[in-house]
């Protein structure tokens, strides 16, 4: 009875800190758990399983007192009438045990969640008549708004924000992510991380017991967990498949009486609870929980059970082209020389230029630079240079030079070390003092509509080459010195692995995914067909994600998204599941339904296949423990009237005899909860295909094979009995 | 068992059958969407002059509780007209035979029973009614139950109508019915049953010599329009005690088939107006595959014995064949008119009989076993619907907790009104006092009683023999509950559909032929679930007693 998330759909990480499989739940603990449970009060939440209890009390008072019940019992039956008490007993027995099981695994995650938010003292920044002091409190004592001072090998005591300082932070308690990350002001620190090294301030963002760690460990603690809409109503249909069943078993015990047909009660009995939807009515509260401790697996904290369930109805996904499809870092591989100018200059340009650029694409072009053996003369000069760092609003990027330049030796092997360059450049500094040619550079490189509107000139073919650049899904930067657009350097995306096949697995599910991207429509377009996307947004601003949600939402589409950025608040609150990034800002945190510890966007189809995993493992119980009474009919039905209509005999395709029909149906329909404990625990498995296709196949596992496998498995116990036991 | 010729004439009448059905459903569709038609230059001053003197609204549209009490309304108020009459039917004029008026009991029975559209008959017609009861209190109630019945099921598929905003209006809905379905329908019908032999007159009675020499009454009446009206409106109710076993009520197999027919053209047509109202034709699929593959296998049920040509209780003019055909008709269609002793038949016809009125949409009654089958259809989207991993939806609405509830308590109140007054009968005795014993043939007897009023169908065992305090109230109220209780919460269901949201196509595909063929399992495995072990005592029991025809 392995556990192990194995089967399930997507490639988990192991992780010591998810909670435990079920061989490691099954302790000693969740045994007593699961007899203390049995107390009729605690089962008031599970009438299916209360009204098998007080038919276990009934068949008891008649193996105990036969008299009692005469014209439905008979004294010789005594040992049957035990025999039946006892297998009653145990139907509810494992009903909560699977309770207890399912609670245990909730527990182990919400101990684990738990341990990342210990009480921890703090030093709380106070200031008391203009003076800053620092007191030491309890991370509890906090509250929101709170400035707090953590130093080297302190814990982050709650949720807050850099203020001041820069320090690396392990959050390998909290994400399973091991290596440190760095926090720069305007970061979000996570309660429960440690400072590696460094010293900030912070603002505290939330109170004690208000995390969203807070909200987890309250969602998994069952007790405080509201039904969601789909448990709602299978409760409901359970409810009613009770009535009927209670109508049947009356009816069918007035015209026992009335018409002197001679069933035993006991026999009814049996039928009824046979027939009454044990297999799901034990195991419904189990599959939810476990849903969301498999989320929890995949480091994805949900703030409700609701969620999940519609991740699994998601019609739309939006996905955001950087982190989400590509792996976010543009990879520079072509200078494009104009008429005017040589390959050589560009890359000269584009390395001047990138000189002060850390982000992944200044570093790729610097790289491409000096691979090339561009390296400019003027690189000393760069000290000396005044930078235009990159403005949202031009959308460009640049350096002045002014000054003498140096030529550096050509060539070079490989690597990218700026200080190997800086190093090779001084020592040849004094031999060559004199080679500057111009004064003063000015280089600006940046998207090429903007380029286009600061030089003087355009070249003819300029267009063009941006529109050739963009066709082929790449990212064209334009580079202009002195005032002349000189050249341009082709940027290309990463694609993230295994990002097409699960594109793939979602549109085969009929999810439509769309891309969104600040992208030119040229280049959206071309990462679009790369991954198998139909549909995308480009030049799309942050604040687009909110109107086209909400565009999809008016065509009653359900909109799964992700987001990070205080922008993608709006969207995320909006969307009918929003998975914020735990890197992202309170605000889209607070504004989503779920956060991904991880920060990897690209888990938003995960949520979605888990969602869909977590309704079809409840329908296929379901499914299963209805179709189960077919068989269990033709197994009593023609006991039960044995005496009176020995005729109904011909009914009795199993060839059964009186008390081994009863006993092999009622061991049948109590083993069976145990059976399928694995199954609700983890989930079905599936592979993605179209909803009709997983509907066929699933009905003919789960439907057909719940009508068929009871026959089986009600002949087998059968001959057990009869044939071990002589019964 | 049958020969191939006899399943190719079932295959061929239910063929020409749906095909009738389908090529009317676009008119019927037209009259409930008001469009413009030829008809309006005769039939518009017709309706004013209607709505006017009742003080009818046209314009006005109604919610769900309004339509429904509407229609409640209307039929308690025929109810009373028409009590009246068969109480006080002795002083009333157009009594040539000088009946006596009925019993309180018997009258509330009868026009309950017709009302309803059950047409449950604890009399003999010929020997209890006058011309005057006849016409007023029983064809008058037919056409109205009729007309009820397509009404709601009309304003049904209104509330699952994209981007609706009420379920219509009642009065206008009820007129239209009358003066553009039934009265076009049942003229044409009359015409056909009259080229057939059926007498159509106001005289009462014709004496005549026979060969011997003395003289014998004939009873007649407008026998013709009454077989038109109860057969189209799945009413049942004839005019003579033998109803469509009487030679002027069915005199040739071709009336016979042609009863049939009548008997399924309105509920068929009405499942292709569901597809044409919502716009959504494909979405017909399920409810007219769902209702025939499950008639086809109630009929295959009813024709696995041998059956004689020759029988006690059956009519030679039909034969075995034919009786068998009719009786699994008038129950799935649940008419109840019979053309045979009920008592005549085989165990597994009666089973195939109980099996159509239990479901009840096979097709069922118009308009209702329309509804009957969505309420299936919903049942088995959220059960099965799960497991293709989506939250179960129907016609791109998600199904709530709330819908689930209501179709429950819609399924559940069949059982509940079958089995409890089943029990009833024999604890008070009840039944022992007509003869009926505990025996496995006296329990289907019983049983069969209150499903016929639960499903509001009609036809049997009992008869006249049914004329007691006891099964006249316990019947009426079945009748009662099982029409207008069933009709009150799946309208409710539908009035709560308006106004949600309606779009996802990534769901379950309800017109494909996968999802069918799981509804008709869905169905038979409900149906089997809930009735199963009184199935057993019953007829099912008296089949592996060896019991025959006659049984």
């Amino acid at each position: 009875m392995a556990s192990d998330n194995e089967k399930t759909l997507a490639p988990t990480k192991s992780n010591e800190s998810a909670p435990g499989g079920l061989r490691t739940a099954f302790s000693r603990k969740v045994l007593i758990d699961s007899v203390v449970r049995l107390s009729p009060k605690s089962l008031l939440k599970n009438p299916v399983m209360l009204i098998v209890e007080i038919t276990f009390f009934i068949v008891a008072a008649m193996a105990i007192v036969p008299q009692a019940f005469a014209g439905v019992a008979s004294p010789s039956l005594q040992i049957f009438y035990v025999e039946v008490a006892a297998i009653l007993l145990l139907t509810v027995w494992f009903s909560t045990l699977s309770d207890a099981l399912a609670e245990q695994q909730a527990k182990s995650t919400a101990g684990s969640l738990r341990k990342l938010e210990t009480e921890v003292s703090s030093k709380k920044i106070v200031t008391e008549k203009w003076e800053k002091k620092i007191v030491i409190v309890k991370s509890t004592e906090l509250r929101k708004e709170d400035l707090i001072l953590i130093e080297t090998g302190d814990f982050v005591p709650l949720d807050a924000d850099v203020l001041e300082g820069i320090a690396m932070i392990d959050e390998s308690l909290v994400t399973g992510e091991s290596a440190p990350v760095r926090k720069a002001p305007g970061d979000s620190l996570i309660g429960g991380s440690r400072v590696v090294s460094d010293t900030l301030t912070a603002k505290v963002t939330t109170n004690p017991g208000e995390t969203f760690i807070d909200q987890m460990i309250k969602m998994v603690e069952s007790s405080k967990r509201p039904k969601t809409p789909n448990e709602v109503a299978i409760t409901i249909v359970l409810i009613g498949l009770t009535a009927i069943f209670t109508i049947i078993i009356v009816a069918l015990l007035g015209m026992s009486i009335i018409l002197n047909l001679g069933a035993d009660l006991s026999v009814l009995i049996a039928l009824y609870v046979c027939l009454l939807p044990t297999t799901i009515g034990a195991l419904l509260p189990a599959i939810g929980l476990s849903g969301m401790s498999r989320l929890y697996k995949h480091k994805i904290i949900a703030k409700s059970g609701k969620a999940i369930e519609t991740a699994g109805d998601a019609d739309v996904v939006l996905l955001d082209k950087t982190g989400t499809i590509t792996v976010g870092n543009r990879q520079a591989i072509e200078f494009v020389p104009f008429a005017s100018c040589t390959e050589e200059d560009v890359g000269e340009a584009a390395f001047l230029s990138s000189w002060h650029d850390d982000t992944p694409e200044g570093r790729s072009i610097l790289k491409l630079a000096y691979e090339k053996g561009f390296v400019p003369k003027e690189l000393n000069s760069l000290a000396l240079s005044e930078t235009y760092p990159f403005s949202a609003s031009t959308r460009t990027s640049g350096v002045k030079i002014t000054g003498m330049g140096l030529r550096l030796p050509k060539g070079g092997k490989s690597g990218r070390d700026r200080l190997r360059i800086r190093r090779k450049s001084s020592t040849i500094s004094d031999q060559s003092m004199a080679a500057g040619i111009e004064s003063e550079i000015d280089i600006v490189k940046g998207a090429p509509e903007s380029i286009k509107t600061i030089v003087d000139s355009v070249p003819s073919n300029y267009d063009l080459i941006v529109e050739g650049i963009s066709a082929k899904g790449e990212t064209p930067i334009a580079i202009s010195r002195n005032g002349e657009a000189i050249g341009i350097i082709r940027l290309k995306d990463v694609l993230k692995e295994g990002i097409r096949e699960k594109i793939q697995a979602l549109k085969t599910m009929g999810i439509r995914p769309v891309m969104i991207t600040g992208d030119q429509p040229l280049t959206a377009k071309s990462i679009a067909a790369e991954v198998g996307i139909d549909e995308y947004v480009a030049q799309a601003k942050p604040e687009d994600k909110y109107s086209i949600a909400k565009k999809e939402q008016a065509e009653s589409r359900i909109v799964a998204m992700i987001g990070d950025g205080t922008n993608d608040a709006p969207a995320l609150s909006a969307a009918d599941v929003g998975l914020a990034m735990n890197s992202g800002t309170e605000a889209a945190k607070e504004a989503a339904n779920m956060v991904d510890l991880e920060s990897n966007p690209a888990k938003i189809i995960d949520v979605v296949m888990l969602g869909k995993q977590l309704l079809m493992t409840r329908g296929a119980v379901t499914a299963f423990s209805i179709a189960n009474d077919i068989a269990k009919y033709f197994a009593i039905m023609p006991v039960l009237f044995g005496a009176a209509i020995p005729q109904l005999q011909a009914l009795n395709v199993l060839q059964l005899g009186l008390k081994s029909a009863v006993l092999s149906a009622l061991i049948f329909n109590a083993i069976i909860i145990p059976l399928l404990i694995p199954l609700a625990m983890r989930g079905i498995a599936f592979k993605p295909t179209s909803t009709m296709t997983l509907f066929l196949k699933n009905t003919l596992i789960y439907g057909l094979g719940g009508v068929i496998v009871p026959f089986i498995g009600i002949k087998l116990i059968d001959l057990l009995l009869v044939g071990v036991f002589h019964i | 068992m049958i020969d191939a010729i006899q399943a190719f004439a079932v295959i061929f009448i239910l063929g020409v059958t749906i095909f009738v059905a389908r090529l009317l459903a676009p008119y019927i569709t037209r009259v409930y969407s008001r469009v413009p038609s030829r008809l309006d230059k005769l039939l518009n001053p017709v309706e004013k002059f209607i709505y006017k003197i009742c003080g009818i609204d046209p314009n006005h549209s109604m919610g769900w509780k309004q339509y429904f009490l509407a229609g409640l309304l209307l039929n308690v108020a025929q109810m009373v007209i028409a009590f009246l009459i068969l109480v006080f039917q002795g002083k009333l004029p157009l009594n040539p035979m000088g009946f006596p008026g009925l019993n309180w009991d018997l009258a509330l029975n009868t026009v309950i029973s017709f009302a309803t559209n059950t047409n449950l008959q604890h009399y003999n017609g010929e020997a209890t009614l006058s011309i005057l009861s006849q016409m007023t209190a029983i064809q008058f109630l037919q056409w109205t139950s009729a007309a009820t019945g397509i009404c709601m099921g009309i304003a049904f598929v209104r509330g699952f109508i994209v981007d609706s905003k009420n379920m219509g209006n009642f009065h206008v809905d009820f007129v239209r019915t009358i003066t553009r379905i039934l009265l076009p329908l049942c003229l044409i019908a009359s015409l056909v049953f009259v080229v057939m032999g059926v007498p159509q007159t106001l005289s009462a009675s014709t004496t005549l010599t026979t060969l011997q020499g003395t003289t014998q009454t004939i009873l007649t009446g407008p026998v013709a329009s009454l077989d038109s009206i109860m057969q189209l409106g799945t009413n049942g109710g004839g005019f003579y005690g033998a109803n469509a076993a009487y030679p002027f009520m069915n005199p040739s197999p071709y009336s016979n088939i042609f009863m049939i027919s009548l008997m399924l053209l309105l509920p068929t047509a009405l499942i292709f107006v569901f597809g044409e109202l919502l716009g959504k034709k494909r979405e017909a699929r399920p409810l007219l595959w769902g209702a025939y593959i499950i008639f086809g296998i109630a009929l295959a049920l009813a024709f696995i014995p041998n059956i004689p040509l020759v029988a006690q209780g059956i009519e030679t003019r039909f034969g075995g064949f034919m009786s068998n055909f009719y009786t699994v008709t008038t129950t799935a269609a649940t008419t109840g008119s019979v053309n045979t002793a009920l008592s005549a038949m085989h165990p597994l016809t009666i089973t195939s009989g109980f099996l159509g009125m239990f479901i009840q949409s096979i097709p069922g009654g118009k308009g209702i076993g329309l509804m009957y089958m969505v309420m299936y259809i919903i049942i088995t989207v959220f059960i099965v619907g799960l497991m293709s991993g989506r939250t179960p939806e129907y016609l791109g609405i998600k199904i709530t907790g709330r819908d689930v509830k209501l179709v429950m308590v819609a399924f559940l109140i069949h059982p509940i009104i079958i089995l409890i007054p089943t029990i009833i009968a024999y604890a008070s005795g009840a039944a022992a006092a007509i003869g009926v014993g505990g025996t496995s043939v006296g329990y289907t007897q019983i049983l069969y009683e209150f499903t016929t009023s639960a499903a509001n169908n009609g036809s049997d065992f009992l008869g006249a023999s049914g004329n007691t305090p006891f099964f006249n109230i316990a019947t009426a109220i079945v009748m009662f509950i099982g029409r207008y209780a069933s009709i009150a919460i799946l309208l409710a269901l539908a009035g709560s559909m308006i106004g949600r949201k309606s779009g996802g196509t990534t769901g379950l595909k309800t017109e494909s032929p996968v999802f069918t063929i799981v509804l008709v399992a869905s169905i038979i495995i409900l149906v089997v679930l809930a009735f199963f072990p009184f199935l057993a005592l019953g007829p099912i029991s008296s089949f592996f007693r060896g019991l025959m025809n006659g049984f």
